[in-house]
């Protein structure tokens, strides 16, 4: 999705004399003379047809799920005359509780991606769908792959849904020899595999953060990372909130945004991370005089040691209302000592539940890619299904599916992109956008949530569900599929509140089989001067496939800042001894493969490791993911898919300039003052007058916000809820390292003075809306001026791109728009725009609004229906972030919270000394947390 | 050596100098003059319409409401144009097979909406309620002028920034009941001043001129 080409605009460059600039500089300047004096034609007004049920004109939300990795996060889609332009969390739905994160923020981005397939296709030429489907038909596999489709391979992606489910049912009691194969990319099963191990049933663990005081976490980052993380981090934002006290343990080897809420934080390379969990399970139980547990002594650095005695002594404490958890890539061993330690310290049905896993045939051999790379390298196969996500890119290089798939007879692939998978299959076909597809998913905790599309797909993609149906010979559409599995009364339910009633699991208690523990014992510890590398997943592309994605592309790193690119991330210590620094180009080298990397320093990083994300490197269909970062797969083996130990590092003669957004805008001196220290009085003296401009009484709210440092993980989620609420451009990676990024927030990610602790503040800074604004006083064209409810304006069409604000504001929170980044849009592009914001032209400074548009709708809506007082206003950040940090209101509304916060004596005003008296509070983290 | 110059080149020079600075200073004030007439606010510019409808007819004679057709004004931004299946209701079976109906019936059997032209158009970054008006007390006429006298409707009101703003500092001369809202050729001058205090205190009408009223 390109707004900004940079290849075409260096293409511009190159072939454009100085000559021929200045006269077509000339020629602009003449013709931009002549342009006013030409009326416009008048625009058009399309009705409708028929009146609508729902009413014509105005809003709409409709309530649906995204899935990722098979678990759905339900959601509510503000549609605007028939086109969806704002995807928030529904308040109803277990996993959101109302939040939503950045990728589901920005999966609305990939509806109107331009680069999506349109066309369904036959190696390479235009075919129907329905001659597609045709050559898939049961009698065509039965003959191409055996009367019971031995010769028939299906590769999905890990699904929960009853309706998939049925279909998977049916054809497999049509085609019983057939192979369906689930492929998940972020994950190796390892936690099933131990559930299984510890429970003898795939059970997955539901953390209650409402009920849980002391909290463990080993290499896991529960408050950003998985499908249940939204409702995790509201949990714990509720509990804090509430004044309840949270102690926080983390054990990791990337700094995350979890750990960055917490002092106790320990760094440790992957082998060693197992290593401390056994010793904290043995610590624990020997202290709580247990015998159930009995392990070879390990032993621990000194660091590792006092961690595991502090977390211990947390976890003892609160015994009953304690938990561990581990992350979904920790091997199998991290989360059998977490699923111990649960038990022992009895904490099941307080602060963790089980439940059964809804992923159909979770751990199951069917999961495993060995099973995969077998099957593929038999000569059985001879007809292949995919339907997952691009596993031609997220496959380990040695599962070998590209040379598999040029041997078999037929092969089709259904995916959203003509991405690398799409080269390798004869047959290819557009799959919906979930926006667009009609569908039931299930939740972590089971919850069934239907999936309702918001239009007509816009390029005839069809559904998963609908391609299975239709190799059945069911003519039926995806609704009629649902409408199918449910009672009429309950799908109408169901649709209107994005959830099936009474549908989540059963909470189970399962007994822990003690004798599972026999397995543990220490890892071996890799030679000195070795690195292991992990594989997390890409913040914001994920495993890949929201490469194309410029929001996410563009999304600064919680923790490294990072835009554009992926980079092994390297602990100081590290990067020292190997002499390498920041954006070195490295070759890491296993055996025979290798690839070339850039290195970024990240302080907090654990020693001897390197952490290198997935999702780069793409040989994608689009302009926008080719070049950008490294693809990890050629490391990567099947047998340990996240994680290498013995790599060797070579530096290379070469450097790659890194896009890191940190260091932009910066505040001089003054970062000690932004951040935190106590309220600090207003003083006589100041820069600006003393009182605030006259209120003159008119406006009966006074708008005012407050930000909790305690509970800001960093996770970006409020970024892009503010880029897709305000018509954010992107201005890719060389605007970004020309410090020209646009997004109204900026997450300063502030390090502690010793960078071997890691310690992280996250502060969103945005404008202040102060009332003794400084970006006011130098505006010459009052352009930016204040408003009666406190409001600091910026009107667009003033502004003739001075930039004496932005130089003028302290808090460096104004955005100038550089180019027209929104001149190349399409008509397709441009029905992502929220059409109750101005989309910015060339030349105009901008900044956050408080959201202002949705202040003036409530007050509209407050006055038509004759409240007295307007109703509550939340902005597009406030209305995202998974903690619940961010609290907005009128400081003249009593029931508003933010009155109350504003009183709070955490509470501080950055930059107080200046005088500017901002209407953004900041809560100072407490020193304790 | 004749003389390079005439005796008339001096003056000549000093009128041409005189004369540049007058067109310079002169320039600027016509434009900015030009841009508030009338024929550069497009006001009276005559907008052909896909059907021949006929507001004089409608909303003259018949007496229709405006609401009947611009039916979300009150509770939408938009006043709304009236979707195909509402000319019907009245033109079935009368006037079916009249040549101006051509455009409605081809809506009808096509399915594809009927490319009314805007009339009343403001810049991309003005945002208006005309609910918020409407239910307020501004009536359609104090904007959109007597449709009952347009065979065609044109653009009245100059929509300028300054038109916009003299009523939103002084909204009381504007204001009327709403059990005129939708009337034509009603003054809001035949109420006494008294009469029209008492109508702003009971809209509640505030003077609303933060910029963020109407740019957003």
């Amino acid at each position: 999705m390109p707004p900004l080409n940079d290849a075409a605009l260096t293409q511009i460059a190159a072939e454009m004399s100085r000559r021929d600039f200045a006269r077509l500089l000339g020629a602009s300047i003449a013709l931009a003379g002549a342009t006013g004096c030409v009326r416009e034609p008048s625009d058009r007004v399309f009705p409708y047809i028929h009146t609508p049920a729902a009413g014509a004109g105005g809003e709409l939300h409709y309530a649906t799920a995204m899935t990722l990795d098979g678990y759905a996060t339900g959601l509510l889609v503000r549609s605007v005359d028939g086109r969806p332009v704002k995807v928030e969390g529904n308040p109803s739905h277990p996993a959101s509780r109302g939040a939503s994160s950045a990728l589901h923020q920005a999966s609305l981005l990939q509806l109107y991606d331009p680069e999506r397939a349109h066309q369904p296709l036959l190696r390479g030429r235009d075919i129907t769908w329905d001659a597609t489907v045709a050559n898939f038909s049961l009698t065509r596999l039965r003959d191409g792959a055996g009367a019971r489709g031995a010769g028939l391979l299906l590769l999905m992606d890990p699904t929960s849904s009853p309706l998939t489910v049925a279909l998977l049912d049916r054809l497999q009691s049509a085609l019983p020899d057939a192979t369906v194969h689930f492929h998940h990319a972020t994950e190796n099963g390892s936690a099933v595999a131990a559930s299984r191990a510890a429970f003898g049933a795939p059970l997955l663990p539901q953390p209650d953060f409402t009920q849980a005081v002391a909290v463990v976490a080993l290499g896991d980052d529960p408050f950003a990372v998985g499908p249940w993380h939204l409702r995790q981090a509201r949990d714990f934002g509720e509990r804090r909130r509430a004044g309840h006290p949270v102690s926080l343990h983390v054990a990791e080897t990337t700094p995350s945004s979890t750990s960055s809420l917490t002092p106790h934080r320990l760094a440790v390379a992957p082998a060693l991370l197992a290593n401390t969990a056994l010793a904290l399970l043995q610590t624990v139980a020997s202290r709580l005089g247990s015998n159930t547990v009995q392990l070879a002594p390990v032993s621990l650095a000194t660091d590792a040691a006092a961690w595991v005695d502090s977390a211990a002594t947390a976890l003892i404490a609160h015994r009953g209302h304690a938990l561990v958890t581990a992350g979904p890539q920790q091997p199998e061993s991290v989360h059998l000592v977490a699923m111990a330690l649960n038990h022992l310290l009895d904490n099941l049905g307080t602060a963790i539940q089980y439940r059964a896993s809804p992923i159909r045939e979770a751990g199951a051999p069917s999961h495993d890619a060995a099973t995969l790379r077998d099957a593929l390298a038999g000569n059985g196969i001879r007809t292949v299904l995919i339907t997952a996500t691009n596993p031609a890119y997220t496959l380990p290089a040695d599962v070998l599916l590209a040379q598999q798939l040029a041997k078999v007879q037929q092969s089709l692939y259904l995916g959203e992109y003509l991405d690398e998978t799409a080269r390798q299959t004869q047959h290819f076909a557009p799959r919906a956008h979930y926006l667009e597809s009609w569908g039931v998913e299930r939740a972590w905790d089971g919850t069934e949530s239907p999936v309702q599309p918001l239009l007509t797909p816009m390029w005839g993609g069809h559904t998963v569900d609908e391609l299975l149906a239709s190799l059945l010979g069911d003519q039926r559409t995806g609704r009629g599929l649902l409408q199918a599995l449910y009672p009429t009364a309950t799908t109408d339910d169901a649709l209107r509140e994005g959830i099936v009633t009474g549908s989540t699991s059963p909470v189970l208690t399962p007994a822990f089989r003690w004798g599972a523990l026999a397995s543990l014992a220490p890892a071996p510890l890799p030679a000195a001067g070795q690195l292991t590398l992990i594989f997390p997943p890409g913040n914001g592309v994920h495993d890949g496939r929201f490469a194309g994605n410029a929001w996410l592309q563009e999304l600064p790193d919680p923790i490294t800042k990072l835009t554009w690119d992926n980079a092994l991330l390297l602990a100081p210590a590290t990067a020292a001894r190997l002499a390498v620094a920041s954006m070195d180009m490295v070759r890491v080298a296993r055996d025979d493969q290798h690839i070339d990397v850039p290195v970024l320093i990240t302080p907090g990083h654990a020693d001897d490791a390197g952490s290198l994300a997935l999702g780069y490197g793409r040989r994608g269909p689009g302009i926008l993911e080719n070049g950008i970062g490294v693809d990890t797969a050629p490391l990567r083996t099947e047998a340990s898919p996240f994680q290498l130990a013995g790599v060797t590092l070579t530096r290379l003669n070469r450097q790659h300039p890194l896009a890191l957004t940190q260091e932009h805008w910066s505040i001089e001196q003054r970062a000690g003052d932004i951040l935190k220290g106590p309220p600090v009085p207003v003083p006589d003296s100041g820069l600006y007058r003393a009182t605030p401009p006259g209120h003159d009484g008119f406006s009966a709210d006074q708008w005012a916000m407050t930000i909790d440092l305690n509970l800001c993980t960093g996770c970006s989620a409020c970024v892009v809820a503010c880029q897709a609420e305000n018509n954010i451009p992107v201005v890719g990676k060389r605007g970004v390292m020309n410090s020209r990024e646009m997004h109204w927030i900026r997450l300063g990610r502030y390090l502690d003075a010793d960078p071997a602790t890691g310690g992280v503040v996250s502060q969103p800074m945005l404008c202040q809306h102060c009332e003794n604004a400084p970006c006011e006083y130098v505006c010459p064209v009052n352009a930016t001026v204040h408003s009666d409810d406190g409001l600091n304006e910026m009107v667009y069409n003033r502004c003739v791109g001075t930039r004496f604000c932005s130089n003028n504001c302290p808090y460096k929170v104004r955005r100038f728009n550089w180019l027209d980044y929104h001149g190349e849009m399409t008509p397709v592009d441009e029905l992502i725009n929220n059409p109750d914001v101005t989309v910015r032209a060339r030349g105009v400074m901008e900044k956050c609004t408080f959201c202002v548009q949705r202040i003036r709708g409530a007050q509209e809506r407050s006055q038509l229906a004759g409240d007295a007082t307007t109703g509550p206003v939340v902005t597009a950040c406030q209305q995202a972030c998974p903690t619940g940090a961010i609290i907005f209101g009128s400081l003249t509304n009593p029931a508003d919270a933010v009155v109350d916060s504003f009183a709070d004596p955490r509470g501080f005003a950055a930059l107080a000394k200046l005088n500017t008296r901002p209407r953004v509070h900041y809560l100072a983290r407490d020193a304790a947390s | 050596m004749p003389a390079l110059f005439r005796p008339t080149a001096t003056p000549r020079a000093r009128r041409a100098l005189i004369g540049a600075v007058v067109v310079a200073l002169l320039v600027p004030v016509a434009l900015m003059a030009w841009v508030r007439t009338p024929w550069a606010r497009g006001i009276h510019v005559v907008v052909q319409q896909p059907v021949p409808f006929s507001h004089p007819l409608h909303a003259g004679t018949l007496r229709i409401d405006c609401r009947f057709c611009h039916s979300e004004v009150e509770w939408s931004a938009h006043a709304g144009m009236p979707p195909t299946d509402r000319c019907v209701t009245c033109h079935t079976p009368a006037w079916q097979s009249t040549a101006a109906l051509a455009p409605v019936r081809a809506s009808l059997v096509s399915s594809a909406p009927i490319p009314w032209r805007r009339v009343t158009q403001l810049p991309q970054f003005v945002y208006f309620n005309h609910a918020m008006h409407v239910r307020n007390g501004v009536g359609c006429e104090t904007c959109h002028g007597n449709v009952t006298r347009m065979q065609t409707v044109h653009q009245v009101a100059p929509l300028t920034m300054t038109w916009c703003v003299t009523c939103h500092r002084n909204p009381e001369p504007s204001l009327r009941p709403q059990a005129e809202i939708t009337a034509t050729g009603w003054s809001p001058l035949t109420l006494s001043a008294a009469a029209r205090r008492t109508m702003l205190a009971e809209y509640n009408v505030h003077h609303y001129t933060n910029c963020s009223t109407c740019h957003r």
